[in-house]
C-alpha cells in the first residue's frame, strides 16, 4: 500500500475542518474544527511518522488538544454573558 | 488489503462526518457529527496498528472533549447560539482559501506515491511506546503535566462564576471612563 492515501485522508480532513473554522462564525463551532484540524494533522503524524516516536509525539499532541480545548471553552463561556452573543462578528471589542 | 481497505473506510466515514459537519444547524447535531469523525479516526488509528492511540482518542477526545463541548453548548443560552446570514463573500472566500490548501497539500505531497506505507500489523506497539514516552521522551511527556496544569488553572479562573466576572463587558469601561 502507498503512503498517498493516509496522506491524502489527512489532508482532506484538515482541508474540511479549515473550510469549516473559516466559513462559521460560532466561537463553538470553530473550536470544534480547530479540534478536527489537529486531529487531522494527529493522524498524518501517526501514518506518515516513524513508528514509535510519531506516536509519541502524537500523544503529546493530544494532551496539547485537551489543554486547548479546555483553555477554548473556558475563554468562550467568560466571553458569552458579557457579549450575550456566541458570534464570532459580533464580538468586535476585547480590549480597551 | 484488509489494512488498505480499513484505512478507506474509516478515513472516508471520518471526512463524511466532517463534510456534513459544514452543513449542520444545530451545534449539537454538529458535536454528534464530529464524535462520529472522532470515533473513525479512532478506527484508522487502530488500521495502523497504534492500539494505544486508538483507546486514548476514544477516552480524551471522544469522551473528556466531546464532554466539554457538550457542557460549553448547554451552559450557554439558546438565543445566544442562533447564526444571523453571514456574508456569502467570506464565505466563498475561506472555501477558495481551504481549496487552495488542499491542492497545495496534495501537490506537495505528490512524492508519496511512490513511497510504500511497509508497517506491518503489530500487537507490541504499545509497549514500544510506553518504553519511548518512559524512556526517551520522559521529560518531554513530564513537562505535559505542567501544560495541562497550567490549562486547568487558566480553565477555573476564566470560567469561575462567582464573584466579579473575568471579562468587563466593554459598555461599562465606556462609562467609566
Amino acid at each position: 500500500m502507498s503512503a498517498y492515501p493516509l496522506a491524502a485522508v489527512s489532508f482532506v480532513l484538515f482541508t474540511l475542518a479549515a473550510a469549516g473554522f473559516l466559513t462559521c462564525g460560532s466561537l463553538v463551532r470553530m473550536l470544534m474544527f480547530l479540534e478536527l484540524m489537529l486531529n487531522a494533522a494527529n493522524i498524518a503524524l501517526v501514518a506518515l511518522g516513524p513508528g514509535t516516536v510519531s506516536q509519541a509525539y502524537a500523544v503529546m499532541l493530544f494532551a496539547i488538544a485537551a489543554a486547548e480545548a479546555g483553555v477554548g471553552l473556558a475563554l468562550i463561556i467568560a466571553l458569552a454573558p458579557v457579549f450575550k452573543t456566541l458570534e464570532a462578528e459580533n464580538i468586535r471589542e476585547l480590549k480597551g | 488489503m484488509i489494512i488498505a481497505a480499513a484505512v478507506y473506510l474509516f478515513g472516508g466515514l471520518a471526512a463524511l462526518a466532517t463534510l456534513l459537519m459544514l452543513f449542520q444547524r444545530d451545534p449539537v447535531k454538529a458535536a454528534m457529527l464530529m464524535l462520529a469523525a472522532l470515533l473513525s479516526t479512532a478506527g484508522l488509528y487502530l488500521a495502523l496498528s497504534a492500539q494505544l492511540l486508538a483507546a486514548l482518542q476514544i477516552i480524551l477526545y471522544a469522551g473528556a472533549i466531546m464532554t466539554l463541548f457538550i457542557v460549553a453548548l448547554t451552559t450557554t443560552p439558546a438565543a445566544w447560539r442562533d447564526k444571523p446570514a453571514k456574508a456569502s463573500f467570506t464565505k466563498v472566500l475561506g472555501l477558495a482559501a481551504a481549496a487552495v490548501i488542499l491542492t497545495e497539500l496534495l501537490k506537495l505531497s505528490a512524492a508519496l506515491k511512490t513511497a510504500a506505507f511497509s508497517r506491518a500489523f503489530s500487537e507490541t506497539g504499545t509497549l514500544e511506546l510506553a518504553r519511548a514516552l518512559f524512556g526517551r521522551f520522559a521529560f518531554q511527556f513530564e513537562l505535559l503535566s505542567l501544560v495541562i496544569l497550567a490549562s486547568i488553572v487558566a480553565a477555573v479562573a476564566l470560567a469561575a462564576s462567582s464573584g466579579k466576572p473575568a471579562v468587563q463587558p466593554p459598555a461599562e469601561k465606556k462609562e467609566a471612563a
